[in-house]
């Protein structure tokens, strides 16, 4: 383990208290935003002013214990990191279904029941692995950031959505451009916190506008300063036909953590080469804690927070000591009912707005994910025609309308819809894809027989990454280009590549001596000079490029294994 | 393997594209000693068109470097990037050439 020379603070380090608290602020602001989550869901259920500033202090709570649970090092669950709870869209959609079948008991049942399912998969999602591709992961968040997308309108055009108000436009028009102004245009807290700035900017353009009810203030008014949370209003029931859309959730949620725990294993280490597996497993058992946790006590699903660890990355302040600042503050909002109240009413063009800032930065994500490997024409069948399932969901209602009673929680949410097909496209596309590919190359057709492309067209049905497969590549070509120079005395030589998700391994044969790979690199004279140099430094490349080698000689033929972790 | 040469007052430019490897590294070599041998010792190698490179080009450069330094002249690289500039890292010749990100900077680099 190296230490990063961007990190000011490690996560076992101990900063001065006005860093831990100004960093802790800093992360609370990020995280707020994501509190239109549950709020937009508790509205869709129709609950009134008074419970949903009792759930959204429950909620605040929640998200301090999920932030004490995760970071802690003592605890025998949570990752360890500073990787601090947020609410998330991610279960945006399973939970607007949910409040729809059956209220508010329903989401909390349900949210509690995808808490456990993350528990029970955590230990066992690495072995999902090859049902759960990594382009499928990115599917799965760009259909999140979607779902989050069209909620925003949906609050202002939806089929219940009273009509709207010409300033309404304006007070959403201005939310929305101080958000990506700052963004793209601001510097330091301004930018970090564009997202708080515009949500508050947002409500102050509805003041003037008056598009505060006198319902509304007086809830504000009555909502004293200090209270503790009850959880009067958890009450759970539990409906088998949304198993699956919270179980698909779940996953995701799953996915996500275990992408944001390896950018904190990467923030404290400089040598991070690939997911550590302990802090990882207990990650995501600690994400689906919190989520069960939230569940219980009458609260929506959380996740890690990326955008928290992303600015921890940033600003090199990378200590649990300011998870706990984060945990502790956000205790100290949840027995403040004022600030629930604050959020609880919120005017739906600032909730629309932020809504829309937050999905633009989910779907590039998910687009980005998606791309991260080699497509071939099976997946690109597979993500194409699942987007367009999901998509056709939510602009066709009719579709979940029509179908049987028992798919019809399967298809009235988009998310869900296009992650079943693109699940069952990836089993069936599947078949006849070989885990292990062979080439022979003649020994005087070295040059001419093209191995890249050989490696390119298997790694794209494969789901390969690009980068592995670039790998293999010059692995193959720079092999197959020094024995046949230095070792290889005739006949055929044989390549296989086999791909299981986690590894890529070369496996070369061929008539004749084993090639030398040294540990050292020949001097710029010996490579020029000595009759072995170029080919001693054709062994250092090659020992380099692999992550492991190994090689035997059985008879008269050499075998050579390169192995690269995928 | 293409190779093509442009001239920029006292620095020649040979641009470089497709594979460099056992096959064509010699016909590379030969190239850029005749430019050398031709009075110009100011050369600037163009690697952003190069799709792979193997220990066979890496010793042609070499080759290339130690004539430059011989006749007194001055070598630059450009358009290392990518997959290639993985390669020189490997190989441990990114800090042994004088890699500069333009072709601009480089013809600048051996001029000087």
């Amino acid at each position: 383990m190296k230490r990063p020379p961007d990190l000011i603070y490690g996560v076992d380090e101990r900063p001065p208290l006005a860093v831990t608290l100004f960093n802790g602020v800093q992360h609370v602001g990020v995280i707020a935003i994501n509190l239109i989550y549950p709020l937009v869901i508790f509205k869709m259920a129709g609950a009134p002013v008074a419970t949903v500033i009792e759930l959204l202090s429950v909620g605040l709570v929640v998200l301090g214990i999920g932030a004490f649970l995760q970071s802690s090092r003592r605890s025998p669950v949570g990752c360890g990191f500073m990787c601090p709870t947020t609410f998330t869209a991610t279960y945006f959609s399973a939970s607007a279904l949910a409040v729809k079948t059956g209220g508010l008991p329903l989401l909390f049942g349900m949210t509690l029941f995808a808490g456990l399912f993350e528990i029970a998969i955590s230990r066992t999602l690495s072995r999902l692995r090859a049902f759960l591709p990594t382009e499928l992961s990115g599917l799965v968040v760009f259909m999140i950031g979607i779902t989050a997308g069209i909620a925003g309108v949906r609050t202002l055009y939806g089929a219940d959505a009273p009509p709207m108000r010409g300033d309404e436009w304006l007070v959403a028009a201005s939310t929305l451009s101080i958000m990506v102004a700052l963004n793209v245009w601001g510097t330091g807290p301004a930018k970090m916190l564009c997202a708080l700035i515009g949500l508050a900017v947002g409500y102050a353009a509805a003041a003037i506008a008056d598009l505060f009810d006198a319902g509304q203030m007086a809830s504000l008014a009555a909502a004293p300063w200090m209270a503790l949370p009850t959880l009067q209003h958890a009450a759970w029931s539990f409906d088998l036909s949304l198993a699956v859309t919270f179980a698909i959730a779940s996953v995701a949620a799953a996915m996500k953590a275990v992408g944001t725990i390896a950018m904190c294993q990467r923030m404290n280490d400089a040598e991070w080469t690939r997911p550590e597996p302990r802090s990882v497993t207990r990650g995501v058992l600690g994400d689906g804690i919190t989520t069960a946790l939230a569940g219980l006590a009458g609260s929506v699903g959380t996740n890690t927070s990326t955008p928290s660890v992303g600015i921890a990355a940033a600003t090199g302040a990378a200590s649990r000591h300011v998870a706990y600042a984060v945990g502790a503050i956000f205790i100290l909002l949840g027995v403040m009912p004022k600030v629930a109240a604050l959020l609880a009413i919120m005017p739906r063009a600032v909730m629309a707005a932020g809504l829309l800032f937050a999905a633009c930065f989910i779907i590039i994500n998910g687009l980005q994910v998606m791309t991260s490997r080699l497509l071939d024409i099976r997946r690109t069948i597979t993500i194409g025609l699942a987007i367009v399932a999901g998509s056709a969901v939510d602009i066709f209602p009719a579709i979940a309308s029509g179908a049987p009673a028992a798919l019809a929680p399967l298809v009235a949410s988009s998310l869900a819809f296009a992650t079943i097909i693109a699940l069952t496209l990836n089993l069936i596309f599947r078949i006849g894809v070989k885990k292990t590919v062979a080439l022979k190359v003649e020994r005087d057709s070295v040059g001419s027989v093209n191995i890249s492309d050989f490696l390119r067209e298997n790694g794209a049905k494969w789901g390969a990454r690009p980068e592995i497969i670039s790998r293999a590549s010059f692995a193959a070509n720079q092999l197959v280009e020094a024995v046949a120079e230095n070792c290889w005395a005739a006949g055929e030589l044989t390549l296989e590549a086999s791909f299981d998700e986690f590894n890529l391994i070369l496996h070369a044969s061929y008539p004749g001596a084993p090639m030398i790979f040294p540990d050292k690199r020949p001097t710029d004279q010996e490579i020029i000079e000595a009759d072995d140099g170029m080919s001693r430094l054709a062994g250092f490349m090659l020992r380099h490029n692999a992550d492991r080698i190994r090689s035997e000689s059985k008879g008269a033929l050499a075998h050579i294994w390169f192995h690269f972790d995928h | 393997m293409d190779i093509d040469t442009a001239s920029h007052d006292s620095v020649t430019a040979v641009t470089v594209k497709g594979r460099v490897d056992s096959t064509t590294a010699d016909r590379l070599r030969d190239h850029l000693t005749g430019v050398i041998q031709a009075g110009s010792a100011r050369l600037v190698i163009d690697l952003k068109e190069v799709t792979y490179i193997s220990s066979a080009g890496f010793r042609t450069l070499l080759i290339t470097a130690r004539s430059v330094e011989n006749a007194k002249g001055k070598l630059a690289l450009c358009g290392v990037g990518g997959e290639v500039k993985r390669l020189f890292d490997i190989a441990s010749f990114t800090e042994l050439f004088t890699i500069l990100p333009n072709r601009d900077d480089a013809v600048a680099a051996a001029g000087a």
